[in-house]
């Protein structure tokens, strides 16, 4: 697709860009309808309540969801571990022994992978991967941020390349339309360690094609819900359905608290 | 009385003299010699220091080479930290050079982000320009900007042109007329004794009074325990740049003039030399 016309005239081609930008002439800027930054931003109050909620579902269906709390400023995030069976193909003469007890292994919610194609010449060996997934509050964006890691059963990490190689199907021309801004590696805020983390500033553009009005209209809905239900699967991630049947309680003194601070 | 825009060129430009040596367990062809380098405080180590990689793999064979990485007496320095924050964080009251070892193996995963290319880097550096605006601006500055001016941000920073950074880099600094500062200050502080990385909160620079809020306002309200307490003596320094502000300092002030290239002031709390 061709650059918009705004008095740029590059000399080398210009990486490709996504619709958005398209859109609004190579200037990154959201169209006023989606504008209202205040729509789809959640207070670190209502983050934690949404949280509670979505542990207490996720215990009553054994979904593996704990919360972990910081003891130095009382901040804390979400975690799970899930293991999950990937196909890898490799050339014949390559071939590697799979371990007779992975099976044992795998703990209740393992998913196989959608890629199951029969190559001539190649066979498929079954990869077993340690995913591990924080969901934190950035301030910063007010928003909740998704956070993983992964490896290999022998404690080998996933690198970048191969963490973009499994972003599901659907999100790949997505994904390739700007990796750098999608996942990167960066310092987990609390722990200090490296995981992978889908950038949050692409979270509103997810959301908004979710919500059919501003956040305000919203606000019988779980975010943490709403949100992690669209992005994780982006990652791997899936949020069973029954999740859907969970409603927060109307707390009116946080939500004048939120109308005073917006 | 120095002008502020001095202030800009004095941190755009402040050097540590650093040596390299290489870790005593890599295996070389022969003898490899420390090498010395002036590093800038506001770059990132991997951004830096090719010349120092080059001048190792001379003397190594190429299968005993993979991805470089620096470690401070024992401590694996991340190099996603500007190089002045690492210096003031480990090493501020030790004696030049700075001696940082160079290994070529043993990548420790736990510790550090992997650095494979100049991407890297610069996805690092425009993804912490971004945060910092949507604290100052609700990132409508850096939206409205192309996508040649976030080049350009980079490319000054990668190539050393001041002039070229802060044309650009200017406009991030400013706010609307009726406000008198940012919406909030992108600042990270930082202290190596604790597990927790860094400390990051939103906080004003005006207080609703209209008072302009100082960098000891925003130490009390966010890391008391760096402000010396009335009757006991004052354990820890607070660094910037290797300086320590006067805590009356307005942050707001701080924020639009030592503030690292990628917006966020990097504050160290270090524990005061006894001597």
């Amino acid at each position: 697709m061709l650059e918009g016309t705004s008095g740029d005239h590059p000399v080398q081609p210009q990486p490709r860009q996504g619709h958005l930008e398209q859109m609004t002439q190579g200037r990154v800027q959201i169209p006023s309808s989606m504008a209202g930054e205040e729509d789809f931003f959640l207070e670190e109050k209502r983050f934690k309540q949404h949280c509670e909620e979505f542990v207490k579902h996720s215990q009553q269906i054994g979904d593996g969801w704990e919360w972990r709390t910081n003891k130095d400023l009382g901040d804390g995030y979400l975690s799970k571990t899930h293991f999950q069976v990937r196909n890898r193909h490799i050339a014949q003469d390559l071939r590697e022994k799979t371990s007779d007890n992975i099976e044992e292994t795998l703990l209740a919610h393992v998913e196989e992978s959608l890629d199951d194609s029969q190559v001539a010449g190649v066979c498929t060996t079954e990869e077993v991967i340690r995913y591990e997934y924080h969901v934190l509050y950035s301030s910063s964006y007010q928003v909740p941020v998704l956070y993983f890691r992964a490896c290999f059963l022998d404690g080998r990490p996933l690198t970048l390349e191969e963490i973009w190689g499994s972003v599901h199907a659907c999100y790949q021309d997505r994904l390739q339309e700007g990796p750098w801004d999608t996942i990167t590696q960066q310092e987990h805020p609390i722990l200090g360690q490296p995981f992978f983390v889908l950038h949050p500033c692409r979270t509103n553009e997810f959301i908004s094609t979710v919500l059919t009005g501003p956040w305000k209209h919203n606000r019988h809905k779980n975010y943490i819900i709403l949100w992690l239900s669209t992005v994780g699967p982006v990652v791997g991630l899936s949020v069973p359905l029954s999740y859907a049947k969970v409603a927060p309680e109307q707390n009116s003194s946080t939500d004048s608290a939120e109308r005073a601070l917006n | 009385m120095t002008d502020d825009k001095d202030v800009l060129r004095d941190v755009w430009f402040g050097r540590i003299p650093t040596c390299f040596t290489l870790y005593q367990d890599e295996i070389t062809e022969r003898e490899a010699e420390p090498y010395y380098l002036l590093l800038p405080r506001i770059s990132y180590l991997t951004l830096v220091t090719d010349k120092v990689k080059k001048h190792f793999q001379k003397v190594m064979r190429q299968e005993e080479v993979s991805e470089i990485w620096f470690e401070y007496e024992g401590t694996p320095l991340k190099w996603h930290y500007p190089i002045g924050l690492l210096f003031d964080l480990h090493a501020s009251n030790t004696a030049l050079p700075w001696s940082i070892t160079v290994h070529f193996k043993n990548f420790p995963e736990k510790d550090l982000l992997h650095c494979h290319s100049k991407d890297v880097i610069e996805a690092h550096f425009m993804a912490c320009i971004k945060e910092a605006d949507a604290l100052k601006h609700k990132s409508q500055v850096i939206n409205e900007m192309q996508k040649k001016d976030h080049k350009q941000l980079w490319m000054g920073l990668q190539n050393d042109k001041f002039e070229q950074f802060w044309a650009i880099n200017r406009k991030l600094m400013e706010y609307p007329p009726e406000d008198n500062g940012f919406r909030y200050i992108p600042f990270r502080i930082y202290q190596a004794t604790t597990e927790r990385p860094f400390i990051q909160k939103l906080f004003r620079p005006i207080a609703s009074g209209g008072q302009l809020h100082t960098l000891g306002d925003l130490l009390k309200d966010v890391c008391p325990s760096a402000v010396t307490p009335e009757d006991g003596e004052q354990k820890t320094q607070v660094m910037i740049h290797g300086i320590e502000p006067m805590l009356e300092t307005p942050i707001q002030w701080l924020s639009e003039h030592m503030s690292y290239p990628d917006n966020f002031l990097h504050i160290s709390i270090i524990p005061r030399p006894t001597d």
